[in-house]
């Protein structure tokens, strides 16, 4: 056999080049995909952190410390007239931590399901309270409390939005490529002209592939649980369906998009786009309240948001379903709508 | 063959454009029941994009088609009674024969003892019983597509769409297809299928040859040769071909002597027994005339 031979090579990239050209929606991905994921990213992790809900019990003194945290961009204040009422508002997730301020104590009740939260606000109160010492010679004692996850490592605050990512991703994929091998294989179309109606279709797909997503979810839930040992506070039966009915919405859109591709290699390429603004804007690795204010209305639609939220609920703060309602709703409404979508595009199939 | 008296399709000024192509253009044509009905034309002439429209896969821009006597509009009704297959195989090629006949008959309702029976039925005439419990994707091609057959034809259908059915499939074996074929169309079905090949247009019953999205020719494939002037010829070596040739004229038939032999043109295949009967011939030639022909001279004339 001869060495390479240049003209031959020039061939093959010839030909690459030929058909990159020919296929507009890989040209099109190429270059506006990359663009999109660094500017979501650029963006997410350059943002201040806002719309904390932070609590603030007032019992007096400190003018300062007050001031300066009511005048941060990163709070919104709820005022509250005794601790307790800040207690049972963090457990019930709808404050992030809350200040106590008394002449003699500062105290500062933290849940630190999110570490970089409960950081910034203790971070806030020393600064206020540093300021204050400029100009007294009293510094009083701050007494940190937390209400949940005292003592909780990184792991333990992403290992439950992890656990969602996974099972979205996968199903995704999935259901995806298998529901276009159906139509590469020309099922489909035999489907299409059989008593088999449309939403028998996706049903049954949804319906085989949960099987995959029971053993997955099954399995990642374990191994978050007993190898990494994250807190399981609430029922591990919530967590599990819970990410079952994020698993479904997976499903669904994964059937839906397989419409808009025409080989496995376009599915792939769907993957960034549906996949990675998940990871970014939806508190996987960073609180939603450190992603830019334009950016939080995609956040606020995309599943995996209410999914990591409800999965932190459950497992580090014990929430049960009724607790975790709001996010059960956006879940099931998520899937509704993209099986409803997958369902109506196959009747595009009817040119 | 049974002519029942409403077509299982029947199309009349029905066209369909894909952008500027016009596959279909102004298409008409009854296909009776009870028949096999070979739809034949070259590449492109529209063939599959009529099976299509006939299981509405495409909607037609204007025109009516009505299968089964119902509007194409409504052919979703009847889907039980269909039976499509392909130019894609539309198998799973990770299960067994078995499982993906078993996938099929599901969808159609076919279970427990019936299933068997049929799916053990239809796998033999396919010639596949040996091969139930191998994976499709490990098939050879022409396998590949008797299980493919085998799958459309599991729940019985009275109206049967074959996109080239017969496409990689040996000789001796599409001998029993054609056979199943007719015994379908014995028994009432219609058997609708495309194929560019003449010598498989030959062997049904009625043929319709399509050129740019149009029915050029239509009718039984002695229908076909006689518009196109062509008939079957019978070549006759005789002890006395002067006084033979002058007895067969006389009881009507063309005859002229040609090389010594006698050249008889027959009106239809049952002539060839009384030609037979009045001389005795020392020995005979039978010359088909082909439908390849008969279409070059259509469209020639078209």
């Amino acid at each position: 056999m001869n060495g390479p031979e240049p003209e031959r090579v020039g061939v093959v990239a010839r030909r690459v080049v030929r058909q990159l050209k020919r296929d507009r929606r890989t040209m099109g991905l190429i270059l506006f995909a990359p663009i999109v994921l660094m500017v979501l990213f650029g963006y997410a992790l350059s943002g201040e952190m806002t719309g904390v809900q932070l609590g603030l019990v007032d019992g007096g003194g400190h003018v300062s410390l007050r001031s300066y945290i009511a005048s941060l961009d990163d709070f919104d204040i709820i005022y509250l007239g005794t601790q307790s009422d800040a207690e049972k508002l963090i457990l019930d997730g709808r404050l992030d931590g809350a200040v106590v301020i008394q002449p003699e104590e500062v105290g500062v009740m933290l849940d630190a399901s999110s570490l970089q939260i409960s950081e910034r606000i203790v971070a806030a109160v020393q600064t206020g309270l540093s300021k204050e010492a400029m100009r007294s010679d009293a510094y009083p004692p701050i007494t940190t409390r937390y209400i949940f996850g005292y003592d909780l490592k990184m792991i333990d605050t992403i290992g439950p939005a992890i656990l969602g990512l996974v099972a979205f991703f996968f199903e995704f994929i999935i259901a995806a490529i298998s529901f276009l091998r159906e139509r590469t294989l020309g099922t489909l179309e035999k489907f299409m002209v059989s008593p088999l109606s449309r939403v028998e279709i996706v049903s049954g797909y949804i319906l085989g592939f949960s099987l995959v997503a029971i053993i997955q979810s099954a399995t990642t839930l374990l191994i978050v649980v007993y190898l990494f040992g994250v807190p399981m506070r609430g029922s591990p039966l919530d967590a599990f369906a819970l990410i079952l009915l994020l698993g479904a919405g997976a499903l669904a859109l994964g059937s839906f998009v397989s419409n808009f591709a025409r080989s496995e290699f376009q599915v792939v390429q769907f993957i960034p786009l549906v996949i990675i603004p998940q990871i970014v804007l939806c508190g996987v690795f960073w609180p939603v309240q450190s992603i830019p204010n334009f950016l939080r209305p995609l956040s606020s639609v995309l599943p995996l948001t209410y999914a990591s939220d409800a999965l932190r609920a459950i497992m580090l703060k014990g929430a049960s379903l009724s607790q975790i309602l709001p996010d059960l709703i956006f879940l099931a409404a998520f899937f509704l709508l993209m099986f409803i979508a997958a369902t109506m595009m196959l009747k595009r199939e009817v040119g | 063959m049974a002519i029942d008296a409403s077509p299982a399709v029947s199309a009349r000024g029905v066209t369909k454009s894909f952008g500027q192509l016009r596959v279909l253009d102004g298409l008409d044509v009854d296909i009776p029941r009870g028949v096999t009905y070979c739809l034949l034309g070259p590449n492109g002439s529209g063939k599959t994009t009529f099976i299509r429209a006939m299981v509405r896969l495409i909607r037609l821009d204007s025109g009516e088609l009505r299968v089964l006597d119902r509007p194409v509009s409504r052919v979703e009704e009847i889907y039980s009674r269909i039976g499509y297959m392909t130019q894609h195989k539309a198998l799973y090629p990770d299960l067994t024969v078995e499982e993906n006949m078993q996938f099929y008959s599901g969808l159609y309702g076919i279970k427990g003892q019936a299933q068997e029976e049929r799916i053990d039925e239809l796998l033999r005439m396919v010639a596949l019983s040996e091969h139930r419990k191998r994976l499709a994707g490990a098939l050879s091609g022409g396998m590949y597509q008797r299980l493919s057959l085998a799958t459309t034809l599991i729940h019985q259908p009275e109206l049967l769409l074959l996109d080239e059915p017969t496409v990689g499939i040996d000789p001796s074996l599409r001998q029993t297809f054609w056979e199943y074929f007719e015994s379908l169309a014995e028994e009432g079905k219609t058997v609708i299928i495309t194929t560019h090949l003449m010598d498989e247009a030959e062997r049904c019953q009625m043929v319709g040859y399509m050129r740019a999205g149009k029915m050029a020719a239509q009718g039984s494939p002695e229908e076909i040769l006689a518009q196109a002037g062509l008939r079957p010829t019978l070549r006759l070596w005789l002890a006395q071909p002067e006084d033979d040739a002058a007895l067969l004229r006389s009881g009507g038939y063309e005859a002229e002597i040609e090389d010594g032999a006698v050249t008889v043109i027959l009106k239809s295949h049952a002539q060839i027994g009384d030609v037979l009967a009045m001389v005795s011939a020392q020995d005979i030639r039978l010359s088909e005339p082909r439908l390849e022909e008969a279409f070059r001279r259509l469209s020639e004339e078209a």
